[in-house]
């Protein structure tokens, strides 16, 4: 059925201004990346920019034009598209998500992006960019109230809550070399551009001598340096990256859904139904677990653009404030005693750390004969490494849950409720299989490639039976 | 436990061979530069004789140990499937977590009358379990099967 005209809505006025920004920051990236022609910098950037502003001014207006929406309780339709028209209908009872995002622009103009996620999908279904902060409220409210005509879900008062003290005390542990990588890419731009003279700041920084000339005696105190100025760049930018994301952490618990508020430069608010999270994923690192510190995520149907299906729930907290929150969310308990995987565990993974540094040598001595055989140097470290990752490897199938915990170094502590298994794996490898021994996977909806749970190296008979028994208790919880 | 149809060997030959192809005029061309060049570094064919030992080893051999370890069963309430060479997996994918079911088959295929049996769950490793090598009436067959199962379970 067609819905009366008169009741779709366009997009905010001020949309244009978040155009306009856009086309500058385009605009900028496209002159800073495109090729050297020679001639007039001035006059080619001037032409340049009238072009790009005559193809993608009409473009943005038309775009604004086709824009319309309409929310009642029961569905959100959006009218979309310049050369292909689309006319998307979600029904409230399919959303997953309604987030409100608003970045430094949109807060100094009153605007916000209104993200609608449905479920099984990798990224926002619908997308309202932008609308007043009114309007953002009034369309999560209309689809809130579709999806669960719950009174006690308004008034909740803060479940846990990330003062200015604990987001500057997280920001300490955390370490980026991400950003430092990005930010030498904007510098090596800025240089090509003319802004930044890379070659004029070395020159600068050799006059100065802060070393006394040492470094040129030594090319291992030159390594030590490079070493000291990226672990510092890196742990600065992961200070700051980390206050600008978690800035005001707040969670509230509802009867059937949480909801949540965070952010400093863009302050992201969205609500997540308690069924809509697989698994729990409590993460954290030799220096935080000294401390007593760790990170619970929820993996989610819904992948949120940028979370990857990992959404924060309580970014740094004390184990006993989440094992008092997250069972709200789903239950579970932590048993006394984890099961731990196959002694042989050890064996498999020194022979590969063995191989791996034994075959790098031997490359890099081709090049640098004899010194790279120094490298070999590194065999017990493999030993080591294998005997550590054995021991933080552990286990166990309680409640109908299953725990796991492993890594070293970026330690992972999953909580996997049986009822949300999606499919069951045994994989074996050549060298596991000479040793009888397999890995264990349990598939869930929104893990990451990279990031799922696994059992590593356990006895091929304990799998076989494990996953039996798991299998069984997905039998009788999972429904159809 | 149900063994693929023996041509499966003929299409996997055919697509590695074809995969392998792509690099051969891309060797050769290093080879001729480096033959007209004053560079000695290299004998001469070398990398297209390196590529084309690889490629013809690869493509002899790893399709037909593919398919002496590829199984696969229809269970009570569960697809079961056997793969892989070097590292072996043994995938389990409950009926009921099944979200569709495609039959698959590209022009190689039709050519031999196979099909794959594509089955898709809201997982995400095993998103897509592919049962390949199955002749298409065969593949038509297991999807009305297990959509018939699903159904019958969902009233």
């Amino acid at each position: 059925m067609e819905e009366p005209s008169a009741k779709f809505r366009r997009l905010h006025p001020l949309t244009f201004v978040h155009y306009v920004f856009l086309a500058i920051v385009g605009f900028v990236f496209a002159g800073v990346s495109s090729p050297d022609f020679g001639g007039n910098m001035q006059r080619n950037s001037l032409i340049f920019a009238i072009l790009y502003a005559t193809i993608t001014a009409p473009y943005a207006i038309a775009k604004y034009i086709r824009f319309r929406y309409h929310v009642t309780s029961d569905e959100l339709v959006i009218h979309y598209g310049v050369f292909k028209r689309v006319r998307r209908n979600i029904p409230s009872e399919r959303i997953h998500t309604v987030s409100i995002e608003r970045n430094m622009l949109a807060r100094i103009l009153g605007t916000a992006v209104v993200k609608i996620e449905t479920a099984g999908t990798g990224e926002a279904e619908g997308d309202l960019s932008y609308v007043g902060v009114r309007e953002a409220e009034r369309i999560r409210n209309l689809l809130r109230t579709a999806q669960a005509p719950d009174p006690s879900e308004s008034p909740a008062s803060p479940s846990f809550f990330m003062p200015l003290k604990r987001v500057l005390l997280s920001s300490v542990y955390q370490f980026s070399l991400g950003i430092s990588a990005l930010l030498i890419g904007v510098f090596f731009q800025l240089e090509s551009f003319g802004i930044v003279d890379g070659r004029a700041l070395i020159t600068w920084l050799v006059e100065q001598n802060f070393f006394s000339g040492a470094i040129e005696d030594s090319w291992l105190l030159l390594v030590a340096l490079f070493l000291l100025v990226t672990l510092v760049l890196g742990w600065s930018l992961g200070f700051v990256q980390n206050l600008i994301r978690f800035y005001n952490f707040r969670i509230e618990l509802g009867a059937t859904k949480i909801r949540r508020r965070f952010g400093l430069i863009t302050l992201r608010e969205g609500t997540l139904p308690y069924k809509r999270v697989q698994s729990f994923l409590i993460r954290s690192n030799p220096l935080m677990r000294l401390h007593d510190w760790h990170r619970l995520e929820m993996q989610t149907l819904g992948l949120q653009s940028g979370e990857r299906g990992f959404q924060p729930g309580m970014p740094f907290a004390k184990w006993t404030e989440i094992t008092a929150l997250a069972p709200q969310i789903r239950p579970f308990t932590v048993p006394e005693t984890f099961m731990r995987v196959s002694r042989l565990t050890i064996r498999r993974r020194t022979l590969r750390y063995s191989l791996l540094i034994v075959l790098t040598s031997v490359i890099v001595s081709l090049l640098w004969w004899p010194n790279a055989l120094w490298g070999l140097c590194l065999l017990p470290a493999g030993w080591g490494l294998a005997w550590l990752q054995y021991l933080c490897h552990r286990w166990a199938y309680h409640d109908g849950n299953l725990l796991i915990r492993r890594r070293v170094f970026g330690q992972q502590f999953w909580v996997v409720p049986v009822e949300r298994f999606q499919a069951f794996e045994i994989t074996a490898t050549f060298f596991q299989r000479r040793l009888g021994l397999c890995t264990l996977i349990v598939d869930t909806a929104g893990a990451g490639d990279l990031r799922y749970p696994r059992i590593i190296d356990l006895k091929r008979e304990e799998a076989d039976r494990l996953l039996a028994e798991l299998y069984d208790a997905f039998q009788l919880e999972a429904t159809w | 436990m149900q063994i693929l149809d023996p041509a499966i060997i003929k299409i996997w030959t055919i697509k590695g061979a074809l995969r392998w192809g792509i690099l051969l005029p891309v060797c050769t061309t290093i080879d001729v530069v480096f033959f007209f060049s004053d560079n000695d570094m290299f004998l001469p064919g070398l990398w297209t004789g390196l590529l084309s030992v690889v490629c013809l080893a690869w493509i002899l051999i790893i399709p037909k140990l593919r398919y002496r370890y590829w199984r696969y069963e229809l269970r009570d309430e569960d697809l079961y499937a056997i793969r892989g060479i070097w590292n072996r997996v043994q995938t389990t994918v409950p009926l009921r977590r099944i979200q569709h079911l495609d039959v698959a088959q590209d022009l190689i295929e039709g050519n031999y009358n196979l099909a794959r049996l594509v089955v898709h769950t809201a997982g995400t490793r095993s998103t897509d379990v592919v049962v390949p090598g199955l002749p298409y009436d065969e593949a038509v067959q297991l999807r009305d099967t297990v959509r018939e199962f699903i159904a019958q379970y969902m009233d």
